[in-house]
């Protein structure tokens, strides 16, 4: 199970520099997993005490995993993953 | 005939209309409705909470004759205080991130309200932290801070939310885009009370790289108003999404909407079609923010195919 993983600019000293990378694994967790054998540290800056980091959202497909099952959402293969750190919204919508 | 004469500006806020889109529509069963919030005074959502928040200030005796307003705002909050402000005789400071779109300074700047600018390295994080900064130097200046205070909140579940379950009582779903989460989380709490199997959509922003430009994840920024539970899902959209769907939402159904409301409305109809695929019916409210005036030099509304228009958006707050 290979997918696609884009990494925030905040995240890329890890990743030496990659802005997207593979990963393995049939659940979000288990793609962590993955990245922190390769990429050492990368398992701490995204996840507290075995949940998301707070100021971390993870997305498959567009959609956070926080509403989806969190670390357990599972992943197939082709699946796009986004990680992005939480940032104040603009003002339209909000905005 | 509804009554549509107000004894001041104040007083016509709110009371937006509720357009069907027969067209955007994908059948008779899964229907899509569009809450005009451009409508509204200064031409945007929020102008309801930049009321609802001057009010509350007043009557608790925060805000007093002579005051000084300051607040972060990449532009609609600002320029909605603004008017406000200058019908209630308020100084206004707004601070925002240098990349915020040049229509937006020259609105606030002609409702007399003064800007400082926070680096456009940091986004709207930054204006928050300089705000908060210089509020601390000055204990005489009111910072209403859109993003911690729930009179934002309270005036969607107060106006916004009642309008919507009157205008439409078969409501299933309820799109927003996510900013202060002020209107997800005020209208949500409203719907969630009085339709037990109302689903709440979030449809976030992602912007260029630029505006995710913090130094360590701990820098990270979660408004206090938010509340995960309020939610069902949280999509994120990209620009050329949002940008693709702005242009859709003018030349299918003839509605100029501002770029975030591109980019909940492609939320809202990834819903349709699963509504479609599942035979069930639905009827789906979203949120016009905003219209396109203040857009128009992204180049959105020009020629041009929708990744060009996008990459116009990079490195601005669009939403």
């Amino acid at each position: 199970m290979s997918v696609s993983v884009s990494v925030p600019t905040i995240l890329r000293p890890v990743t030496k520099g990659e802005k997207t990378v593979t990963a393995d694994g049939g659940t979000v967790a288990e793609l962590i997993a993955d990245l922190e054998s390769r990429f050492a540290g990368m398992g701490d800056r995204l996840v507290k005490n075995g949940a998301l980091h707070r100021f971390v959202n993870i997305y498959v497909n567009d959609e956070d995993v926080r509403f989806t099952g969190g670390l357990d959402t599972t992943v197939a293969d082709g699946d796009q993953v986004t990680i992005l750190p939480a940032v104040a919204g603009g003002a339209g919508q909000g905005r | 005939m509804p009554v549509t004469r107000y004894s001041s500006l104040l007083e016509a806020v709110g009371g937006t209309p509720l357009v069907g889109l027969p067209r955007l529509s994908p059948s008779q069963k899964v229907r899509l409705w569009a809450k005009l919030e451009d409508r509204n005074p200064t031409g945007s959502v929020k102008d309801r909470p930049a009321l609802a928040m001057v009010a509350a200030a007043e009557a608790d005796g925060r805000l007093r004759p002579g005051c000084t307003v300051i607040e972060p705002t990449s532009g609609n909050t600002g320029i909605s205080l603004a008017m406000v402000c200058r019908v209630k005789g308020y100084r206004l400071i707004c601070v925002m991130p240098e990349n915020t779109s040049q229509e937006r300074r020259l609105v606030l700047r002609a409702y007399g309200a003064q800007i400082i600018s926070s680096p456009a390295a940091g986004g709207s994080n930054a204006a928050v932290a300089m705000a908060k900064g210089l509020s601390a130097d000055h204990p005489d200046w009111v910072m209403l801070y859109q993003y911690g205070n729930p009179d934002n909140a309270r005036a969607h579940y107060e106006t916004t939310g009642p309008e919507l379950l009157a205008d439409l009582p078969t409501i299933t779903h309820f799109v927003a885009g996510l900013g202060t989460t002020g209107t997800l989380m005020g209208v949500g709490r409203y719907l969630r009370e009085k339709v037990p199997d109302i689903t709440v959509v979030a449809a976030e922003p992602r912007y260029g790289e630029l505006v995710y430009g913090l130094r360590n994840i701990d820098e990270g920024f979660v408004p206090e108003l938010y509340d995960a539970s309020v939610l069902s899902s949280r999509f994120s959209v990209g620009p050329q999404d949002a940008v693709r769907r702005t242009r859709q939402l003018l030349e299918v159904e003839g509605i100029f909407a501002g770029v975030s409301t591109g980019a909940v409305l492609h939320a809202a109809l990834g819903i349709a079609v699963k509504q479609v695929t599942a035979g069930s019916s639905a009827d789906i409210a979203f949120i016009v923010a905003d219209a396109g005036w203040k857009y128009l030099s992204t180049g959105v509304y020009g020629a041009g195919d929708d990744a060009d228009a996008a990459a116009g958006l990079e490195g601005r707050l669009w939403a």
